[in-house]
Order: structure tokens, then sequence, then C-alpha cells
């Protein structure tokens, strides 16, 4: 039962995301805008900064991600739609998987879209594509889940776009610094050993993230 | 047969009560009007009977259990609301929305003739497939009003219901109204539109936060 009425929410998402077009354009174009900006900014001497990649490549896809959050839960709660897809016969958890599905997606999409054009910005290749890649599915799947964790619980708060990325930015930190990690060692050729301890840490991250964020969201949900 | 009821209910905001000892019965099959001037709070018991407010005093029931003791699942699918926001995806079609409504309230349940339903309350075919977000307020309404009876809720709680209607849309409410409590349904009305008092079996009207007279039709 979770998994269809998450699957009927995350179906109509689609369909809206689809029609209205307005959150993934902006997403994309603030990492565009985010990479030319780090891109100038790293210039050193007319040279691309290559050592440069992980960190802007990270912090470019922090920042996109943030963009959209909020606007997946405003959007129900200015059609009034809100409290009707948190009391489904599943509770509340297909609303919040739903939503970081959503967010997966968007981010996932703007991943392989920014990941070329920062490569060809700084002048970069990967070395080894697997690991960078593997990196970011879980830092895209952590920042998703907790995300969307965090949007639903300051959707009816005020300053609610001030306050969004001081409370996620920091709860974020472990996930960043890890994959930023294990993309300057997967750069640097390094062996499996070195980036085990890395992606590991991100594997307990994003295990942590999934088991509490559907059971705190019902909790609060429930006040 | 009370379905839902209200027992010495308070309600306040910022330590002002704006709902002083509400009482109030629906029963099965009847039809309340609550009237009352601007901020008599009339939409805050509404809020309060539908379980989306907790009483500061008091408690609400539904079918003698108080509502904190009920799955808000199972609430969901008892209470349908209608109050200022039309409770719609404006990007989905009329279709679209009452479809996943009820595939989140009765998955396991047969879906009911949509498209008919919509013609129930005087929506154009042609008006069933387009997006939401193009329609004026009253084919909003309309569209909401689709979404309770799709609802197949028993307790309709409704908040100025003919808002956007026109003569013909209000006709059609009166209608719709008079039709569900043959059926059984137990329906509060909120309003300030004259035109609906007739159909109401009891008139409550609210001021201050009291309620201060009863009427029976």
């Amino acid at each position: 039962m979770l998994l269809r009425l998450t699957w009927l929410l995350l179906q109509k998402d689609l369909r809206i995301a689809l029609r209205s077009r307005e959150v993934f354009g902006f997403m994309l174009l603030f990492a565009l805008l985010c990479v030319v900006v780090f891109a100038f900014g790293f210039l050193r001497e007319g040279e691309a900064a290559a050592a440069q990649v992980p960190g802007a490549l990270w912090v470019t896809l922090l920042f996109s991600g943030t963009v959209g959050l909020l606007r997946l839960f405003t959007a129900e709660d200015e059609g009034g739609t809100l409290q009707l897809a948190q009391r489904t016969l599943a509770g509340p958890h297909p609303l919040l998987l739903s939503k970081a599905l959503m967010q997966l997606l968007f981010s996932g999409v703007t991943t392989l879209l920014i990941l070329p054009i920062v490569l060809v910005f700084f002048d970069a290749a990967l070395a080894q594509p697997g690991v960078v890649l593997a990196a970011l599915a879980l830092g895209l799947l952590g920042q998703a889940m907790l995300g969307a964790l965090v949007a639903a619980l300051l959707v009816h708060v005020r300053l609610r776009e001030v306050l969004l990325p001081l409370v996620l930015y920091p709860l974020l930190a472990p996930l960043l610094i890890a994959g930023v990690r294990a993309t300057v060692l997967a750069q640097a050729h390094a062996p499996a050993e070195a980036l085990n301890g890395w992606l590991g840490l991100m594997l307990a991250y994003d295990a942590l993230v999934l088991a509490v964020a559907p059971w705190l969201h019902a909790r609060v949900v429930e006040v | 047969m009370t379905r839902l009821a209200a027992e010495a209910v308070g309600w306040a905001v910022a330590g002002r009560f704006v709902l002083v000892d509400v009482d109030l019965a629906l029963a099965a099959g009847s039809l309340t009007a609550l009237t009352g001037e601007n901020g008599a709070g009339k939409s805050s018991l509404l809020a309060l009977l539908a379980g989306s407010r907790k009483p500061a005093r008091g408690v609400v029931k539904l079918d003698d259990v108080p509502l904190a003791d009920i799955d808000a699942a199972h609430l969901a699918r008892r209470l349908a609301r209608l109050d200022h926001t039309p409770g719609l995806y404006l990007e989905l079609s009329a279709l679209e929305n009452l479809k996943l409504f009820h595939g989140l309230l009765h998955p396991s349940r047969p879906e009911p003739a949509i498209a008919a339903l919509l013609e129930r309350v005087g929506l154009a075919r042609r008006d069933h497939d387009r997006p939401v977000r193009g329609f004026s307020r009253g084919m909003l309404q309309r569209t909401a009003l689709a979404r309770v009876l799709a609802s197949g809720a028993d307790v309709w709680l409704l908040d100025e219901p003919s808002t956007g209607l026109d003569r013909a849309g209000s006709a059609l409410l009166a209608d719709v109204l008079d039709d569900a409590r043959r059926q059984g349904a137990a329906i509060l009305l909120a309003t300030h539109d004259p035109a609906l008092l007739p159909l109401a079996d009891r008139q409550l009207h609210l001021a201050h936060g009291h309620v201060v007279a009863t009427e029976a039709a």
C-alpha cells in the first residue's frame, strides 16, 4: 500500500512538473549559474583550475538542490491539498517518499546535465567515473531525503525560505565533506581502500536518514 | 443518530478565546446551517470539527469516538471538507484531480463514475480534461464540490460553498446538498447565502465565539 500510494503521488508530481516546468527549469539554470561563477572565480592566470572540480561540483549540486525543495511542499499547501495528501491509508509516509523521489529525480537529471559542463569549464576529465558517480548517487539520495524532511517541517513556518538552508546545510555537512573527499581521491587515482572509508560514511549517513526521516515526519505531522 | 458532535468546544488564538463552549450535534440525514458575521468563528469551528485543529477545551466526537482517537486516514474518508481553498491541484484536470483523491482515500475501492460526478455539478465535458488552473472561481467551486461527492464521506463540512457560483450553480448546489442529506449525510454549512438557508433543518448563529441562537426550520 505504501508503494502504491507513493507511486500515485509521484505520478501526480511528475505530471505537474511536466506541465508547469517551473521547478526543474529554475534548478538547472541556478546550477548553470553556479558553475559559471565558480569557473571564473577559480581562474588562475587564465588557466582553469581542474583541482577545484570536486568542490565546485558538490557545492553547485547542494545549492541548486535547495532551489526547488520548498516548492515541492508549498505547491501542495497553496491548493489546500497538503493535509489530504498526508492523510492517506499508509499515513504521511507516501507524501514524504514521493517528494524525496521527485527531488532525487530533479537533482539526478541536473547532475547528469551539469557534470559535463563542469568538466568542460574546468578543463578536466573524470579519473574514476564509476567512483565519482557512486559518490554522487549517495550524496543526492541523502540530500533528497533529508531535504524533503526539512522542507516538510518548515512548510508552515514564517521565513521558511531563509530557514531552509540554515537548517539543511549544517545537517548535510558530513555528506558534503565525504562526497568532496571521495571525489578528490577518485580524481587523484587513489586506491579503493582510501575511497571505501568515505563511501562507507556516505552509505551509513543515507541509511540513518532513510530510517529516521519518515519516523520524524510522521511524528511532526501528528502534532 | 448523531454522527459528529462537539462538546463544550473552545478555541483560543494568542490567549483569546474565539470559540467558547460550543455544543453541536450533527445527525445522519440532516443539514445544519451555521451563520454569523465575519470573524464570528465559523471557519475555526469547522476546522475543529474536521480535526485539522485541536480544541483548547472540550472534545469533538465522530460516532461517539473522540477525533484524537481516530486514525487520520479513516477520518479523511469519513469527513469531507470544502473551505476557502479549492483543495485541488491546479495543474491537473478536474478528472485527474478526482481520480487522484479517490485513489488516495480509497485505494482498494473501484473508482466511481467520475465524469458523471463532474456533470452532476454542472461541469461540461469539454472542461473535464483541461488543467483547473484555467477555471473560474465558480468552476473551481463546482469541481471542489465534485471532490466532496467523490470522497464518499458521510459527514460534510462546507464553508461558504456557494462562493463564486452563479444562480444556476447555487440551485445545483442546493440540489446536491438535498440529495446527500436524503442519502444519510450529516451536513454542516457555514454560509452567508440567504438562498441556502431554507434548505437547512436547523440554523445555528454564532456571535463572538458563542452559539447565541438555535433555530429549527
